[in-house]
């Protein structure tokens, strides 16, 4: 994305399996924004942090306190914090650079999913769609929680909810309603039991719009796209719908209460199906007509190009890829492990999901050689091209020939410090946002660095970092650098020795010792001018008493 | 200088000898200021690295552990690491504080290991050796990432771009090409010529040009995307060492070098032009660096030579 050269036809889609993960049992994931780590929560209450680049482990988040299974994951919008919503009802709050935990609240049912508010880097405000009742905003500072409006009657008319499901006797209906912030956080849209999506200012609580999708079949999951252009439900009659949302990203909620002022002469349920209309537009559907699959987990591509839905029916670990005008481009078939989350990289052609057996599988393009990459003037050719001769070609001295300037001006500036802005600088960088886990090594086991065994191996052993190491560096160490070197050879050979292979390895270096090539690295440019590759061998003749004559 | 510039450059101060710096047994093959600018760290063919304040240039630290030469070497980020490259076949990674231990051992190159460098976000390190290929390594486990064939003569220079997305590579075998981080896929190949070989290859600060110094004693800065060479620097030797070349942009944008004339050369960026030959040294100037904010330039000569010089520009 960055880099010019990096073909942008081939941000497609993936097509195999790369690489797996395996850390614990995983049950759900999320990218932050730019894709460079991937947060896992587990069944036994981590949450881990994986670099994505070194497919490594950055950071786990763990504590005494959480030990239940973590139900959804979210990063903030800057990469600083994390959300984690577990089976044990409760939600944490986590600071990734520093590991700890900054805050838990205690809700009164299980939160299947929980949003941060994607408006700012330190989000006071999240959302919870508990396991059987409505949607909550809580306050992460205070603790407090506010109960989403779900329908459109709670508006005040009095009138109890027609509920769809079998309870008769007027409870809430037995199913996780569905709820997503808007792109900055100034609405909230909720999908409801009555398959219905609902445009809510959460501030004053009030249901702005409301935009019924035909059928009427419980809405399971809606998320927006990341450009926030388009919005996607997915919904127990097995289709998942796109909708274009037809609202400025930005002012979204004046946008919205002008319009509601302008349909004044309607009421109730019509007037918020009218302004429904201009926030909404049915754009796409997608299903499986066939094996009427229930969807699971579908989300956009990073640039919305691209819809993905993964099927878990009969066990089975299935992505289909849509392309955003309602083909099915391809279906990813995975091991018998059943699907349970999915998610596809902010920006590049890959797809995570997390199976069953708490694995989670990196899918990616299949790479295939790019021979014209091997040649500074090779051309790739699509199809056969005709080849016209120049006027010219077959003359004894070619006129153009005789003229190959280059025609770049080396006069031009050039500028070497001014960085282009990049796809990511969407919103107000005012913050800094937290795109990679500085890596620690972690030290060898003093075992590996031991010289060895004997007596010499203090003086180099580097895990003593104490008076003769110093020493040396105290006095700028000439005269005690000699009489480590000797020692230092012996040493180093016996310890390979030791590690590796014993005999084979041990008696080769021993060997190359003897050959000692100084300087091979700079001096034999001479050498391999004349395009030997044996540097070592010439320096045989050069190196025994440790001189090289070459240079002197 | 008659320029077509907006507006004129500032007029340039030259550099003088401030200090030198003699504590390396052999040939120092390596200098490098730290990112943060607070240490100078020089790799020698004595086995040892040495660390020094770049305020006072006194020896804070030497780096004891490598079994024979060490080629090159490279700061991490937050600049609390050094890696280096060496004869004995591994790239160590080496704390820059504290308690100045060798952190770790990588193995896995058959033959000398070359040039190293870190990425920018400092989880992997990229290093080329004489058994022509590219290992990269991840910083905390030590383990061998990828292993790219890329060249068919040894690797001289490796490089990663400012996002880490793409590695240059520079080879004894005439090309320098530019491979996919993340997957180790071949994108572009620069020059393909048999000769003269690619003694070295570095990114630009934006990472939108690359510089290419050959062993025909030119260096050349390329537009990489378009394939174009946009400037050519001549003026300095440079026919059988890797010598390493860098920008300054503290005070004015410049091309530096060393050359096998023992001294180092100051180009003026757009121009092309030579400004200033800074001689001293007493054998080929191997390597040289800028410090980040101030103007200082390090340089490091061979065998003959031994020392590591500091130039200051006169305030």
């Amino acid at each position: 994305m960055n880099a010019p050269i990096i073909d942008p036809l081939q941000g497609d889609f993936p097509e195999v399996i790369e690489e797996y993960l395996e850390h614990g049992v995983m049950k759900c994931i999320a990218f932050n924004r730019r894709g460079t780590l991937l947060a896992a929560g587990c069944s036994d209450g981590t949450c881990i942090i994986w670099d994505f680049e070194t497919r490594g482990i950055a950071r786990e988040l763990r504590d005494k306190e959480s030990v239940a299974a973590i139900t959804s994951v979210c990063w903030s919008n800057y990469g600083h914090r994390i959300l984690v919503s577990a089976a044990d009802k409760s939600l944490s709050l986590w600071d990734v650079v520093n590991g700890e935990k900054i805050g838990r609240i205690v809700l009164q049912q299980t939160p299947l999913l929980a949003r941060l508010h994607p408006g700012s880097s330190t989000p006071s405000l999240c959302l919870a769609c508990p396991l059987s009742s409505a949607p909550l905003i809580v306050d992460l500072n205070t603790g407090s929680t506010t109960v989403l409006p779900v329908a459109v009657c709670d508006l005040g008319n009095g009138q109890t909810p027609v509920s769809r499901n079998k309870s008769s006797d007027g409870t809430p209906p037995f199913s996780p309603t569905a709820a997503c912030f808007n792109k900055y956080g100034d609405l909230v849209y909720v999908g409801n039991s009555k398959g219905e999506i609902l445009v809510i200012d959460y501030k004053s609580m009030q249901v702005h719009a409301m935009v019924p999708i035909s059928g009427g079949a419980v809405i399971k999951n809606i998320v927006f796209s990341r450009d926030g252009q388009y919005l996607l439900t997915n919904s127990n009659d097995r289709t998942i719908r796109i909708y274009e949302n037809l609202l400025p990203l930005k002012y979204g909620l004046s946008v919205l209460e002008n319009l509601q002022s302008s349909a004044n002469e309607l009421d109730g349920v019509e007037k918020m199906k009218v302004v429904g209309a201009k926030c909404l537009a049915l754009f796409r559907e997608f299903q499986d007509s066939i094996t009427k699959i229930h969807w699971k987990a579908p989300c956009f591509s990073g640039d919305g190009e691209w819809v993905i839905g993964g099927s878990a029916s009969k066990g089975e670990h299935k992505i289909y890829i849509w392309d955003r005008g309602g083909r099915l481009v391809k279906i990813l078939e995975g091991p018998k492990e059943a699907l349970i989350d999915l998610a596809w990289h902010p920006v590049h052609p890959i797809v995570v999901s997390v199976s069953l057996t708490g694995l989670v599988y990196i899918w990616a393009k299949d790479y295939t050689e790019n021979w014209s990459a091997f040649a500074p003037d090779f051309k790739e050719l699509e199809e056969n091209e005709e080849y016209v001769e120049r006027e010219d070609e077959f003359d004894l001295v070619p006129e153009t020939e005789k003229v190959k300037e280059s025609d770049v001006n080396q006069d031009d500036e050039i500028d070497i410090v001014t960085v282009e802005k990049d796809a990511f600088s969407d919103s107000d960088m005012s913050q800094e946002e937290l795109c990679f886990l500085p890596a620690i090594p972690s030290p060898d086991a003093p075992g590996l660095q031991e010289k060895c065994g004997g007596s010499p191996s203090k003086l180099l052993d580097s895990n003593h970092s104490g008076s003769p190491l110093s020493e040396v560096a105290a006095h700028n160490g000439q005269g005690t650098n000699h009489e480590l070197s000797p020692l230092e050879d012996d040493a180093g050979g016996t310890q390979l020795k030791r590690k590796w292979k014993p005999s084979e390895k041990g008696l080769e270096l021993q060997a190359e010792k003897v050959k000692k090539p100084l300087k091979p690295s700079k001096s034999s440019g001479k050498l391999s001018k004349a395009k030997s590759k044996s540097v070592v061998d010439l320096d045989t003749s050069n190196g025994a008493t440790g001189v090289t004559p070459l240079i002197e | 200088m008659a320029n077509t510039n907006t507006q004129a450059p500032p007029p340039y101060k030259p550099y003088r000898l401030h200090k030198t710096l003699r504590s390396h047994e052999r040939a120092v093959s390596c200098v490098k200021f730290s990112n943060d600018g607070a240490l100078l760290a020089s790799a020698s063919l004595d086995k040892t690295l040495i660390l020094w304040s770049s305020s006072s240039f006194s020896l804070i630290r030497r780096l004891v552990g490598h079994t024979d030469g060490v080629s090159d070497l490279a700061w991490s980020l937050d600049s609390h690491y050094i890696c280096s490259a060496s004869d004995d076949r591994t790239v160590r990674i080496w704390a820059a504080r504290g308690s100045f231990d060798c952190l770790k051992v990588l193995k896995g190159h058959s033959d000398f290991v070359f040039c190293v460098n870190f990425n920018p976000q400092s989880n992997l390190i990229a290093s080329g050796s004489f058994d022509e290929t590219i290992r990269i390594w991840e910083v905390k486990t030590g383990k061998c990432v990828r292993v790219i064939k890329a060249h068919s003569m040894p690797v001289t220079s490796v490089h990663f771009n400012r996002d880490g997305s793409l590695i240059v590579s520079g080879s004894r075998d005439g090309s320098c090409k530019i491979w996919e981080a993340s997957t180790g896929a071949c994108l572009k190949t620069l020059i393909d010529d048999k000769d003269p070989a690619v003694s070295f290859a570095k990114f630009s600060p934006n990472g939108k040009f690359i510089l290419v110094a050959t062993l025909d004693s030119t260096l050349k800065l390329s537009n990489y995307s378009a394939g174009k060479f946009l400037k050519i620097y001549t003026g300095h030797t440079n026919k059988v060492y890797c010598i390493t070349s860098t920008f300054s942009v503290t005070n004015g944008k410049y091309i530096v070098s060393g050359s096998e004339d023992n001294c180092v050369y100051l180009w003026d960026l757009q121009q092309k032009t030579m400004v200033q030959k800074l001689e001293g040294h007493t054998d080929t100037v191997i390597s040289v660096t800028c410090h980040p904010s101030e103007n200082k330039i390090a340089s490091a000569g061979l065998d003959r030579d031994r020392t590591i010089k500091i130039w200051v520009q006169d305030s």
